[in-house]
């Protein structure tokens, strides 16, 4: 079967993008608007009065009907317009701009970490099934699961930044203005989310290499007197190469949710406090347009994803 | 106004008697000194920097470094004192005169005089966008009578004014300014008179604002400035204070004082406020429509043991709505009700309410109100009261007890306060106030001695005035109060001159930097 062009495949799948972020969108526009809570009575301030509140819905159009407002919105988007928060005025794309390269930057320093640490430990334990070294990293990665991410985050803090006083126990930096500073601000929560990746690439790994390792072209490379360590990581690996692609697509899509919580704990003015924020308060332009850019991220991530399988395993079909 | 009596001498001496046991060390240290910027954790972003359009409690502390107000009050009574306006005078009932500080300009260059201040009270009052109507809804026009003088005219005798006038009704804007924003708004771009001027605000993340070279207070402001970091979560605002990343963090909830007093670096302050936990009452249906419940209510709840188990102490046992310190306190009605179950099961009998029976009460899913909860639910067992408390997040809890949904029986929440008392009457016990949740009648004569109390200048006929208020409002259990919540601030220990304030709402007047 003839390859469709790669610049084709990333069309395609763009378009195929749509209607996803369309639904997730409004879906997350409907929950808003379903659960109680009003953005006019925070509008309407301290001294609130029924008319007052009334007022406030007519000024913001929040008396029109559901749809409408949703329409209203996405027709902004079309045409590359998040709108502005209704509460400080603030251009949503600005809030955005803002906090993602912060979010970011925990999320790749997270996945780095994950997998210096997670790959050897995921060989190490595929070389002898079931021996002393496979055991303590499997208990190793079954910590890494269960311990919660927040928990860690406050161990961390409590030892590297209050006792030891090595990093900053809250905020962020603008990687930009000052990698190092920023780098330093980052690693904590990163380290705090990258347990529970470390643990998962580990598991895995050692899955797939176990099934690898038991394939019929393995035992002629043992055959023909090639080292174990030599059959690992140059053969083995290779193989497991689109499975390892796959999970760390499944990972940044997790640790990007995960941020929610961590940035809470830092205090890091990321995505996840701002979807908060704006949640919290009802501020639904804010809450839609974080969405919106997660649900872009999730698919970028997907089909950069699909594209390196490609590359790295020809017979994956398009 | 200038009378002082027993009771506020006694306030003065106690709040001196804080201050040399709370803050000893801080007062002990040599002469205030310029330069240095104070950073600050503050708990939530302001909804505006622009004050006649912004909504949240909260904004104050941010709002208060910018815009400077035509009248201030007293740190430990919120008796209202000269600010922007040098000094005023009620030169009949239905007329009020006030004289403005000359020299003064808002950061901008824009000179402060009679005619920015007409246009100030002019918009705060009548236009479309401003919240802030309610609070000058007595005032019929405001004139420019002198260069540096403004005379309102009022559609009835309002002395509350002075004191409305410290909030945000008093906070000057530059008219410059809000003739060239967009909208005519400020929100991201205020312009005042205060203290400091405004440098940026990211959303959620940080606010930073400058020394104002030319502010009129002589001295002051010691900073260079203030960066104010927005951590919604207080124990990592704390702990960026104990780290050193920050200087100081205010609204801390009591059960931090403990843990953050182990930091050898930081110090903690703390004074009594106005803001007061209570349960509001839906009195427009049962079963609170019957005062016997109510009333009962009110017996059942051990305020003391209150404050120790879920306030760690500090704070102060309410039993109406004013603290001890301030000036319209009535302590005669504050022993309205004191801790008697057996009363409250005897009333609640006499009412026919049926022991048991659940009351559905709303409330609040953060850790410190179900906390609370938990104690009062403990307490009103014992009287026989079986309370369901239904929590939210703080705007959906609040919007479907006071919006028109009108869920729940009550709403386990807190009154931050106002600077004039005859606000925060005005604003839960009448008839239509929001806060009202059933939107219920009240006696004619809680209206009317609301109405009495902003008609006399006299601190004394106030005070008589408040008391029947206060008494009216208790007599009918339209509220359970519980305890005034005290402000719990901490610093590090090179911050000198910070002082707690009655309102909770903090201001950096004297604040300088050692070192």
């Amino acid at each position: 079967m003839a390859r469709r062009s790669p610049v084709k495949v990333i069309g395609s799948r763009l378009v195929q993008a749509l209607p996803v972020i369309v639904l997730a969108t409004f879906m997350v526009f409907s929950l808003l608007k379903l659960v109680p809570g009003d953005i006019a009575v925070t509008l309407a301030g301290d001294n609130a009065t029924d008319a007052r509140i009334a007022e406030i819905r007519t000024i913001y159009g929040l008396d029109r009907p559901f749809l409408v407002q949703y329409g209203a919105w996405l027709g902004h988007v079309a045409q590359g317009d998040l709108s502005q928060s209704l509460l400080t005025g603030e251009k949503v794309a600005v809030s955005i701009g803002r906090a993602f390269p912060n979010t970011l930057l925990i999320v790749v320093i997270a996945l780095v970490l994950a997998l210096i640490t997670g790959i050897p430990m995921g060989v190490l334990a595929a070389i002898k099934p079931n021996g002393w070294v496979d055991k303590l990293i499997s208990m190793l990665a079954s910590l890494g699961v269960a311990v919660p991410g927040f928990w860690l985050a406050m161990i961390l803090v409590a030892e590297f930044s209050l006792k030891l006083n090595w990093l900053p126990a809250t905020g962020a930096k603008s990687f930009s203005a000052s990698p190092i500073d920023a780098i330093r601000h980052a690693l904590l929560p990163a380290i705090a989310i990258a347990a529970y990746g470390m643990a998962e690439v580990a598991r895995q790994l050692r899955g797939a290499l176990l099934e690898v390792l038991s394939s019929q072209y393995v035992r002629t490379l043992h055959a023909k007197g090639l080292s174990m360590s030599r059959i690992l990581w140059q053969h083995g690996l290779k193989n497991v190469s689109v499975n390892l692609l796959t999970i760390i697509s499944l990972l940044v899509n997790r640790m990007l949710a995960a941020t929610v919580v961590i940035e809470a704990v830092f205090a890091i003015p990321g995505l996840g406090s701002l979807i908060v924020r704006g949640a919290i308060q009802r501020d639904f332009p804010i809450v839609q347009g974080v969405v919106f850019s997660m649900v872009v991220v999730v698919i970028v991530v997907n089909l950069v994803t699909d594209l390196l399988c490609a590359v790295v395993d020809p017979r994956i079909e398009q | 106004m200038t009378m002082t009596t027993r009771r506020e001498a006694l306030a003065l001496i106690s709040a001196a008697l804080a201050g040399t046991t709370l803050g000893g060390r801080a007062f002990a240290q040599g002469a205030p000194k310029k330069g240095g910027t104070l950073r600050i954790s503050a708990p939530a972003n302001p909804s505006s920097l622009d004050p006649a359009t912004g909504g949240a409690g909260s904004d104050h502390a941010f709002l208060f470094t910018m815009y400077d107000t035509l009248t201030e009050w007293e740190f430990d009574t919120l008796k209202p004192k000269p600010g922007l306006a040098e000094s005023w005078k009620f030169t009949d009932p239905n007329t009020l005169v006030l004289n403005i500080r000359a020299g003064v300009t808002f950061h901008d260059g824009t000179p402060l005089d009679g005619e920015a201040v007409k246009f100030n009270l002019d918009r705060n009052r009548g236009d479309a966008k401003s919240n802030i109507k309610a609070d000058l809804l007595s005032v019929a026009s405001v004139e420019v009578t002198g260069p540096q003088q403004v005379t309102l005219k009022l559609k009835t005798p309002d002395t509350a004014l002075p004191g409305i006038l410290s909030d945000r009704a008093g906070m000057m804007v530059s008219p410059t300014a809000l003739k060239a924003a967009e909208g005519g708004v400020v929100t991201r771009k205020p312009v005042g008179a205060g203290a400091y001027a405004f440098v940026s605000w990211a959303d959620g993340e940080k606010i930073v604002v400058k020394r104002n070279e030319k502010y009129w207070k002589p001295e002051r402001p010691y900073p260079d400035g203030i960066e104010i970091s927005i951590i919604p979560e207080l124990t990592t605002g704390a702990r960026s204070v104990t780290a050193g990343q920050n200087d100081l963090i205010y609204q801390l909830p009591p059960r931090q004082k403990a843990i953050i007093e182990r930091a050898s670096s930081v110090k903690v302050v703390h004074g009594p406020t106005l803001y007061v936990f209570q349960i509001f009452l839906n009195w427009a249906r049962p079963p609170f429509d019957n005062i016997k419940v109510r009333q009962a209510l009110n017996f059942a709840i051990d305020r003391e043991s209150f404050v120790k188990a879920a306030l760690a102490g500090l704070a102060e046992p309410a039993y109406m709505n004013l603290p001890k310190s301030h000036w319209a306190y009535d302590a005669e009605v504050a022993r309205l009700y004191p801790y008697d179950p057996d009363k409250a099961r005897k009333l609640l009998a006499e009412a026919g309410f049926k022991e048991g029976t659940p009351i559905e009460i709303g409330g609040y899913t953060d850790q410190d109100s179900v906390q609370r909860e938990e104690i009062l639910l403990e307490q009103l067992r014992k009287a026989g009261i079986n309370v369901k408390f239904v929590n939210g997040t703080v705007a959906e809890a609040s919007a479907a007890f006071f919006g028109p949904e009108k869920k729940g029986a009550g709403l386990l929440s807190a009154w931050t306060g106002r600077p004039d008392p005859s606000l925060t009457y005005s604003l839960m016990f009448t008839k239509d106030a929001y806060y009202n949740g059933g939107r219920a009648p009240v006696p004619p004569e809680l209206e009317a001695a609301i109405k009495e109390s902003r008609a006399s200048e006299d601190i004394e006929v106030r005070r008589k005035a408040f008391s029947t208020v206060q008494r009216l409002v208790m007599e009918n259990a339209f509220v359970v109060p519980l305890a005034f919540q005290f402000e719990l601030v901490a610093m590090n220990k090179k911050v000198q001159g910070y002082r707690p304030n009655l309102l909770g709402k903090p201001k950096y007047d004297d604040v300088w930097l050692e070192g």
